[in-house]
């Protein structure tokens, strides 16, 4: 016994520090594919905004022309505040839908079921995201084909493109299927026995939902809705597709300002100032859902 | 017994073709301490749950005050429970865990806090009361449950198992706790258990249970000394069961032949036992007596010593009484030290013909 003990702490160090070595060769790709195309990205992209356009060619610089230029342009302030809101009112939609639909799910399904219904969730983004937003074009247009369907009644037409409502359903296209799973997981988790003794304490069918079923998956409720800010916020296709444009969103003006007079540098400020603003939002997010988990007044 | 309180008549629960709990009659009397327990799969828990309204009863009724249960939703039922898990809400402190009936009733918030902190201070947790529940200990969050469940004043409390996660010794302080607890508020406590020494020290009477099938109901030394059927009889104490026919019978006195020998036992007269009926005998293991000698009294029989179990001052020897039957008997340690060394030994084993019990092994 005595004898052993040591031999088998020796060839366990040995072992242990070969599969270090290896699994740190296959860990370090992330790491060095992370530092290139998004750190070294970013860097670069904060450095560019201090840089300068002289006919139409970018120059290093360090001037704060760019940035003053911008943030203290009317249009682009609102502009900002339009998407921060457009980004926000997504989400919010998103979860409200999404809530019946992820409930339902987790609490009346049977499980064979819930899987069914969890991998047809994925099924959307099979296609790109680009096609299903063009394809939602067809259906809205004044000529399109729910219009058409409405004129048999004598109804409309509606304009249902280059409007909010158009952008919203873009939005939704992106999405609402990561939000139902999303939610669907978080309400998947919620201890049974918790809502059976909510209900043994007269509460409820309705009011569990609101008493203890939400504050139960709090966390994954908020990490859905920021999701869905995070990928409205950002996103060129829904405004630019379905809302034509009108009104712009960040996204828009980033490439508006690249198309027009290759304004890198301003557009590097309005990146910026999304990246920011994300890194803000996630934060806040983080801390409100993993936060303050017992109330207490 | 007073006028019952709850009234469990012909209950039954299927699931499909699963039956958990087959024609179950009971009245539990307000006031009562009332322990049900049975192996796992008995049907003790799906009882208790249909009583909070958390299963549906296949047949049957349950009544409360005379007032028919079945159909009651549990949010609007008046029994509330104490699980195994203790299903606290994590995302609330002590005092709103404690509050949340009362608020589901309406009570305004100041009167909520008032009678949470009552309750709070009469388990001795008042000082935790803004903690989140996940930050305090098993015997802490126990009472928590405890405070949660009583503080709306119900006539009953179902407990399912409360104590089966805590150490051994916070079991037993926590028996005393919820026997005294009981006793002051003079309320029914309906606690299903799997532990004979929980139900046991607690209980006014113990209700086992088998396959669905209530076995036995009494006070907890009646089971112990006189279990109606051989289910009871093997899963209450430490019982010695002998399979055999009756010889004879003459009034109170039954002979028994079995495979060991013929013994005595004082049957009740109710009873009429034929000649050749198969029967079993039961001894309870601290009924038997050992002896390194002959004895004379009693039911006597010889066998050897093949084991002994150590459990405190108490000493479970196990005795070879020969084809294949294997005695139990318990004695205190100071006993087995008069016998010395018995391990191996041939011991005479007797026990009184009053301390057998008959059941009829039809």
């Amino acid at each position: 016994m005595v004898g052993t003990i040591p031999t088998t702490s020796a060839t366990g160090g040995r072992r242990s520090r070969g599969p270090r070595g290896f699994a740190l060769a296959f860990a370090l790709p992330m790491p060095v594919w992370q530092t290139l195309f998004f750190v070294a990205a970013l860097l670069f992209l904060i450095v560019m905004t201090f840089w300068s356009v002289r006919n139409f060619r970018v120059e290093p610089d360090f001037t704060m022309a760019n940035w003053v230029k911008m943030l203290s342009a009317g249009y682009f302030q609102d502009t900002y505040f339009r998407t921060v809101w457009y980004a926000a009112l997504a989400a919010l939609v998103a979860s409200l839908i999404a809530f019946p639909c992820a409930y339902g799910m987790a609490f009346k399904l049977s499980p064979s079921f819930q899987r069914i219904v969890a991998s047809s969730l994925i099924l959307p983004y099979f296609t790109s995201y680009l096609v299903r937003a063009y394809s939602w074009k067809i259906l809205l247009t004044e000529n399109g084909v729910i219009n058409g369907v409405l004129g048999y009644v004598n109804l409309g037409p509606f304009a249902m493109t280059s409007n909010l409502f158009a952008v919203l359903v873009g939005y939704m296209t992106l999405i609402l299927p990561i939000v139902i799973l999303l939610q669907y997981f978080s309400l998947a988790h919620v201890d049974r026995r918790l809502i059976e003794a909510a209900h043994n304490l007269r509460c409820g069918a309705l009011r569990t939902v609101i008493q203890v079923v939400i504050p139960s998956a709090r966390t994954g409720l908020i990490l859905a809705a920021t999701f869905a800010f995070i990928l409205s916020f950002g996103d060129f296709v829904s405004p630019s597709f379905l809302g034509n444009n009108k009104p712009p969103t960040l996204s828009i003006l980033m490439v508006d300002a690249v198309k027009s007079g290759s304004q890198w540098p301003r557009a590097a400020v309005v990146a910026i100032t999304m990246v920011a603003t994300l890194l803000l939002v996630a934060f806040l997010a983080m801390a409100f859902a993993y936060g303050r988990k017992a109330e207490s007044r | 017994m007073a006028e019952p309180l709850l009234v469990l008549e012909r209950l039954e629960k299927r699931y499909g073709g699963l039956v958990a709990v087959q024609s179950l009659d009971l009245a539990i009397a307000a006031g009562e301490f009332i322990a049900i327990m049975g192996p796992s799969g008995c049907g003790k828990t799906t009882t208790l749950r249909m009583i909070a309204g958390l299963e549906r009863p296949s047949g049957g009724e349950i009544r409360l005050r005379g007032r028919r249960l079945n159909e009651i939703a549990p949010w609007q039922r008046d029994t509330p429970m104490v699980w195994q898990s203790l299903a606290l809400f994590p995302f609330l402190s002590v005092v709103k865990n404690v509050e949340f009936g009362l608020k589901m009733r309406g009570i305004v918030a100041g009167e909520r806090r008032r009678r949470a902190m009552k309750w709070l201070e009469r388990l001795g947790i008042a000082h935790y009361r803004d903690r989140p529940v996940d930050k305090l200990s098993g015997g802490e969050r126990q009472r928590v449950a405890l405070a949660r469940a009583l503080v709306t004043e119900p006539e009953i409390l179902l407990l399912d198992e409360p104590l089966a996660a805590l150490d051994a010794n916070l079991v037993v302080r926590m028996q005393a706790e919820l026997k005294q607890l009981q006793q002051q508020l003079g309320i029914t406590f309906c606690h299903v258990t799997h532990s004979q020494s929980e139900a046991f020290a607690m209980a006014d009477r113990v209700v086992i249970m088998s396959e669905g099938r209530l076995q036995q109901a009494g006070p907890p030394r009646e089971v112990y000394r006189a279990p109606a059927n051989r289910f009871v009889a093997e899963f209450v104490g430490a019982n010695n069961i002998l399979d055999g026919t009756v010889a004879e019978a003459t009034g109170e006195r039954v002979r028994v032949d079995t495979g060991i020998g013929a013994f005595d036992v004082r049957a009740a007269p109710t009873r009429p036992l034929a000649k050749g009926a198969k029967v079993a005998l039961v001894i309870s293991a601290d009924q038997v007596n050992v002896a390194a000698g002959p004895a004379a009294e009693g039911n006597v029989v010889t066998g050897t010593v093949i084991g002994e179990e150590f459990v405190g001052a108490f000493v479970t020897l196990h005795v070879d009484l020969g084809g294949g039957t294997v005695f139990r008997v318990q004695l205190q340690q100071h006993a087995l030290d008069k016998l010395g060394s018995v391990q191996g030994k041939s011991l005479t084993v007797t026990w009184k013909p009053e301390h057998a019990v008959l059941l009829s092994n039809a």
